[in-house]
């Protein structure tokens, strides 16, 4: 029998399916991001319509940053980000349509044939689920969620000593210093 | 199975899908860095699926999803900070022209 869960589980993952389709069909990179962020933020409503509240309203707001912060960086970097000239950015296209259909199609035959034994048909409600979440984060997975944190700090630092341009030393200033 | 988890499965195959097309297909260094951020987001479709639809006891499921989401915010980090490292040395972050370590 299809239910309510189900058709709003149907619909917004379609349309995230879409709008991750029309990231790749647009010559405009801000078009792109914009998509991505519409696919990110309908997710995060299925995972509404699925009852994870936390992670649903985490993914939106999430995304909502991350693809505005992707936006300015496309505009930043393209010599054409509204895609006006049209200019192709893709290479290899044939095969990695192959390999993007394969996937999709061994990911369903996964889906579909394998037996995931009994199905629940309640979740526990949106407080329970925060505390249960929150008592699990500072309990048994504490260690990965630690972790978790030092390795976005450690990335946030490596990322920063990356993109810091390089420091151009005088030579005749230091040999001038030396000098004196 | 329940038609729920049977879709939200079948969802994530598809991002999965079209986020390998672009990971692969695109020259653009932040293009396809949204590429994985697709194949990732068809990750944590089917994680929370399980986590609802067979595991809904268990908040180690949910802790899954956090994981992902931060390897996504890290592959953001990374990434932009070496799209910035590329376009102040070459000018441009198109990966048709890093060959900078081809043998």
């Amino acid at each position: 029998m299809i239910t309510a869960q189900a058709l709003y589980i149907g619909f917004f993952g379609l349309a995230s399916v879409w709008f991750g389709i029309v990231v790749f069909r647009t010559f405009s990179m801000v078009r792109s991001a914009l998509a991505l962020l519409f696919s990110q933020t309908a997710l995060g409503a299925m995972f509404l319509s699925m009852q994870a509240e936390f992670l649903g309203v985490l993914q939106i707001m999430m995304m909502a940053t991350e693809m505005s912060i992707m936006a300015i960086f496309m505009v930043m970097f393209m010599m054409d980000p509204g895609g006006l000239g049209k200019m192709d950015m893709t290479h290899q296209k044939r095969l990695s349509l192959v390999a993007g259909i394969v996937s999709f199609v061994a990911a369903v035959a996964v889906a579909v044939f394998v037996d995931w034994g009994p199905v629940a048909s309640v979740a526990p409600d949106a407080e329970q689920q925060v505390v249960d979440l929150g008592l699990e984060l500072l309990g048994r997975s504490m260690l990965i969620f630690e972790t978790a944190g030092i390795t976005i700090l450690t990335a946030m630092i490596a990322a920063t000593a990356v993109a810091i341009p390089p420091v151009k030393r005088n030579p005749l200033k230091g040999t001038a210093n030396h000098e004196h | 199975m329940s038609i729920e988890l049977l879709l939200a499965l079948i969802t994530g195959a598809a991002l999965f899908g079209v986020g390998v097309y672009g990971a692969l297909s695109q020259t653009n260094l932040v293009m396809i860095m949204m590429g994985i951020e697709l194949i990732l987001a068809g990750a944590m479709v089917n994680l929370v699926a399980f986590w609802r639809y067979l595991h809904p006891d268990n908040p180690a499921g949910q802790m899954f999803v956090l994981i992902v989401m931060t390897v996504m915010a890290i592959e953001m980090t990374v990434g932009f900070g070496v799209a910035i490292a590329r376009f102040r040395a070459k000018g441009s972050v198109e990966m048709e022209e890093a060959t900078d370590l081809k043998g």
